[in-house]
């Protein structure tokens, strides 16, 4: 019964950061296109700016790259 | 149908659907006709992103029990339904449609899918917020920008289409 939805929660937060990525706090499972899962366990720093190279995390490439608001 | 038994709800952006595993016949109603919504073997078995919406509500009111139900998230497309809706849930259970909330069902967990040169798709009950504690949104499905480009930040507009995201 260990499937890797079963990991998430029944809530999530998405905390938005100014011209930065999204952190995602919690257990939870994404799951890439080619169904592949991502375990994450803590604090994860999605990348919103396109430019990571680190995808879907965050690189710090924002910084350059830059967020339209 | 071997599943567990507790109640679940699943939403998309228009309607919410109730399995009530304790009141299905296996009639297979659901599956045979629409397994690209209903199919026993995925995990959620319900996925409300497999069909158009009219479709949902075209077999799910087909269901002879009251195993599945629907609602409009809309709440006031729902004092305009008609007889048609036969599991349309105030229709189907008027008690249970007046004290409806989340002590009768389960939230399925959150899953949260990154899209193919798209945004992230997040499905079961969320919120997104600002780092001073603003919320943006709360809901149960939603698609977060991933390519930067987006004119309705932090939500997908669709953009990474016009400016040809590729995410590797």
């Amino acid at each position: 019964m260990n499937k890797p939805e079963d990991r998430s929660p029944d809530s999530a937060e998405f905390l938005i950061h100014e011209n930065g990525p999204i952190r995602l706090s919690g257990k939870f499972t994404l799951t890439r296109a080619d169904g592949q899962p991502i375990e994450i366990d803590g604090d994860a720093y999605l990348c919103r700016c396109g430019g990571s190279a680190n995808k879907p995390f965050c690189d710090g490439s924002h910084r350059s790259v830059g967020i339209k608001k | 149908m071997d599943m567990d038994e507790k109640n679940r709800d699943y939403s998309n952006d228009d309607i919410t659907v109730y399995w009530r595993p304790g009141k299905c016949i296996h009639s297979s109603v659901c599956y045979t006709k629409l397994i690209e919504v209903f199919n026993p073997i995925k995990r959620p078995w319900v996925n409300l992103s497999g069909a158009p919406t009219e479709k949902i509500i075209e077999i799910v009111n087909e269901c002879p029990t009251e195993a599945l139900m629907w609602k409009w998230n809309d709440e006031n497309k729902n004092e305009h339904i008609t007889e048609a809706d036969k599991n349309h849930i105030r229709i189907r259970r008027p008690d249970d449609y007046a004290t409806l909330d989340v002590n009768t069902t389960t939230p399925d967990p959150v899953q949260v899918k990154i899209m193919k040169n798209g945004p992230y798709v997040i499905q079961g009950s969320f919120k997104v917020y600002t780092e001073n504690g603003q919320i943006y949104k709360t809901g149960r499905f939603t698609s977060l920008c991933r390519c930067g480009q987006s004119n309705t930040m932090p939500f997908c507009d669709g953009m990474h289409r016009k400016t040809g995201f590729q995410d590797e």
